[in-house]
């Protein structure tokens, strides 16, 4: 006979029922990608959250942990995509899906999301102007974050090379969309800002909402808050508009722009500006060894100042000295940028020695010699005219 | 870390620039005063004119 306390034949603990499940379910089924409307969504202050997942006719329970990041701000109601994996829960009986990431479902979900976060975000203060800060005029060093291929990168460098090639450019690669570029978003924000540079351009080319979604999310968004150098964000065409672009100090419609906002001066300018004011130091400088000299004179051949002529005189012969050191300095500049002037002109004569005869010019030549512009012919005169095609000799009348 | 010495910014020669053509304007230094300063200037618009012109893009790219 068996004792009553003994197991009847063919049971088993709970725990080992339980296990048996378990093995069926987390090894059965496993990894899982599940559709579904989030209901009673509870980020609990672990930083856990808790929420259910549901059809018209089925609910399952789910759970993220803390280190997996969320890119948007799930709401009850909303359609999401789910990945991760079924697990069981022991001492309760219950199975959940532990999920790894999770995103709006589909571009009304999409849209939706960008609104609530908008509202969110918009209600902590993080799109206030007060917030944001003004770009450097004056950048030495510019830190872009984008993909390493595509027509964004090449169109910033290009515009900061036209309008400012005196710059130093930091590029951090990064996804810019798809799995993992939010993250990696956030992580070149937070390195850029280790660097010297002065200023950050985000961002990316156009594409849809999906292929713009990583500049939608909230860890992008707070990177950018976040970030002690400005930024601008340069997120698609004029017409797409992101979180990040409202968060940001400056909102480029493109990259381009992006890369002219950076450069508010251009080379040129500073051109323009260096050579206006040698222009005007020369004038002055000038005039005010004139004006001098001249009220010097006046008293010199005034009668009325005789006793202190003499030291005048002096004064006045020294002020011709300096204006003719300064006259010197001048024509001591002057002649470094003829000699420059000179170098181009000889390097271009070289690059293209028939360039003028191609264009229907004739070379003058007279005994053999070349004219000079300062060379003068006299009737009788006899001339070699060269041309691309033919020689002429010519008499002056 | 010790500050390495630097030469001038570009930023600070133009804004050295702009200062002696404004006391050059003002006209009320010594002459002497004026060429030493002329001098200067002149230089530095050289020098500033001929960092524009050669200036290239440095890119540099970092990664994780």
């Amino acid at each position: 006979m068996k004792n009553n306390n003994e197991l009847p034949e063919g049971a088993v603990s709970v725990s080992e029922l339980t296990h048996a499940i378990r093995g069926l379910l987390e090894e059965g089924i496993g990894d899982v990608l599940v559709v579904g409307e989030i209901s009673n969504f509870k980020q609990h202050t672990s930083g856990h959250r808790y929420f259910t997942l549901k059809d018209g006719d089925a609910a399952i329970s789910g759970v993220m942990w803390r280190s997996r990041t969320l890119t948007f701000i799930p709401e009850d109601g909303m359609e999401v995509v789910v990945g991760g994996r079924l697990s069981v829960y022991a001492a309760r009986g219950t199975y959940q899906i532990d999920c790894m990431y999770m995103r709006p479902l589909g571009v009304g979900g999409l849209y939706a999301a960008f609104e609530k976060l908008k509202k969110d975000l918009a209600q902590r203060g993080w799109f206030d102007d007060g917030r944001k800060r003004a770009l450097p005029r004056f950048p030495k060093t510019v830190g872009i974050i984008t993909s390493p291929t595509g027509a964004a990168i090449q169109d910033m460098l290009s515009t900061l090379q036209r309008r400012f090639p005196a710059l130093n450019v930091i590029v951090r690669p990064t996804l810019v969309q798809g799995e993992g570029s939010a993250e990696d978003i956030v992580a070149a924000i937070n390195q850029m800002n280790q660097t010297d540079a002065d200023v950050i351009i985000v961002g990316r080319g156009g594409g849809s909402i999906e292929d713009l979604w990583s500049f939608n999310t909230e860890i992008v968004a707070e990177a950018i808050v976040n970030s002690r150098l400005p930024i601008v964000s340069a997120v698609g065409h004029e017409t797409d508009t992101t979180i990040a672009d409202f968060v940001a100090d400056r909102r480029a419609a493109t990259p381009t722009a992006a890369a002219e906002l950076v450069t508010p001066i251009t080379v040129e300018d500073l051109l323009y500006t260096v050579d206006d004011l040698r222009e005007r130091m020369i004038m002055n400088v000038l005039e005010n060894v004139t004006s001098l000299r001249d009220l010097a004179e006046s008293f010199v051949d005034g009668t009325a100042v005789r006793r202190i002529s003499e030291r005048i005189q002096h004064r006045s012969q020294r002020i011709d000295e300096i204006e003719s050191r300064i006259h010197r300095t001048i024509t001591h500049h002057v002649l470094l940028l003829q000699q420059k002037l000179d170098h181009h002109t000889t390097h271009l004569a070289t690059l293209h020695p028939e360039r003028p005869l191609k264009l229907g010019y004739a070379i003058v030549e007279r005994d053999g010699k070349t004219l000079s512009i300062h060379d003068h012919t006299q009737p009788g005169d006899r001339l070699t005219l060269k041309r691309y095609y033919e020689v002429a000799r010519v008499v002056v009348e | 870390m010790a500050k390495k010495p630097e030469i001038p910014s570009l930023e600070e020669q133009l804004k050295r620039l702009e200062e002696i053509a404004q006391i050059l304007d003002r006209g009320d230094v010594p002459l002497e005063d004026q060429l030493a300063l002329f001098s200067e200037g002149m230089a530095l618009a050289t020098a500033c004119r001929e960092y524009l012109e050669q200036a290239e893009l440095r890119v540099k790219r970092i990664t994780e």
